[in-house]
């Protein structure tokens, strides 16, 4: 459960940050194109959404890994569960990182 | 599901009946991993076991509730790749009400989560809220006191002030 706790409380900070990004204007006009693309322009903003996807992907699957391995327990059930889940969390993280990677070199 | 076979016939007979093993071990819910469990059902039930069992369905529910929510808001903020338009268009559903509604569940549920899962740390660790134990007599768990409850209802507190605050936001003047 060490992951589930260490990623559960890390993400809980740097999400207060990302929502916190949201409500330091107001709500409608910090959700306009140019300027989500210049918070995407911002290292260390993008840094900050890399970090919740890692956190977040690994701290959602695990949960999900949990709850399907308390159901039922066999070797090829836990082993479908835990790999599948590995699966699912790498695509989320390399799909999310695309977009970060996109938005950021796209011009104003 | 177990399968049985004629084994002898009694001189009364009577059939003794004897399992197939074979058969028995493919189906049998002991190598499935699932004898003595009532599964999805059982799980999707959060009556007959307290306050305890409510928190750990809500627990359950909205971490399954954020795991769907997280996937969706990875692939709804993609759009921002397509240029103006496509982010427009997309930004348009969490303009109308029903949009609304379904961030500030994500604003309830995600609070809720953080509060209760601060809360299973603490329980897990034993420190502050009382270690889980076994029910000895006059049988008062410590996992069962009063400062456990308190951090239920704090986390639920938690979460309705997050909603209300949403509702404010969103509903708001903005």
């Amino acid at each position: 459960m060490k992951i589930h706790y260490i990623t559960g409380v890390c993400a809980l900070f740097v999400v207060a940050i990302h929502i916190i990004m949201r409500l330091i204007m107001p709500f409608s006009a910090s959700l306009t194109y140019n300027n989500v693309i210049g918070n995407y322009h911002n290292i260390f903003y993008a840094l900050l959404l890399e970090i919740i996807l890692v956190l977040i992907a690994i701290h959602g699957f695990n949960g999900l890994r949990i709850i399907l391995l308390e159901l039922r327990q066999n070797r090829t059930w836990e082993k479908c569960v835990s790999y599948g889940t590995i699966i699912a969390s790498i695509a989320i993280i390399a799909f999310g990182t695309r977009t970060i990677m996109i938005a950021s070199t796209l011009k104003l | 599901m177990a399968y049985y076979s004629i084994h002898s016939v009694c001189a009364s007979g009577k059939e003794i009946l004897m399992k197939n093993a074979k058969k028995d071990l493919k189906f049998s819910t002991h190598i499935l991993g699932t004898e003595n469990r009532e599964g999805l059902k059982a799980w999707l039930n959060p009556f007959g076991y307290g306050w305890e069992r409510v928190s750990y369905w809500l627990q359950r529910i909205t971490g399954v509730f954020l795991l769907i929510y997280f996937v969706g808001h990875v692939i709804e903020t993609s759009s921002i790749t397509g240029g103006p338009d496509v982010w427009n268009s997309m930004l348009e559903f969490t303009q109308e009400p029903i949009g609304h509604l379904f961030l500030i569940l994500v604003i309830g549920t995600s609070t809720f989560h953080s509060a209760n899962g601060i809360r299973l740390i603490f329980t897990h660790l034993g420190k502050g809220l009382g270690e889980p134990g076994r029910p000895d007599y006059p049988y008062s768990p410590s996992s069962l006191n009063y400062r456990q409850k308190s951090g239920i209802w704090v986390a639920l507190i938690l979460a309705a002030f997050a909603m209300l605050f949403g509702v404010q936001v969103l509903f708001g003047k903005g």
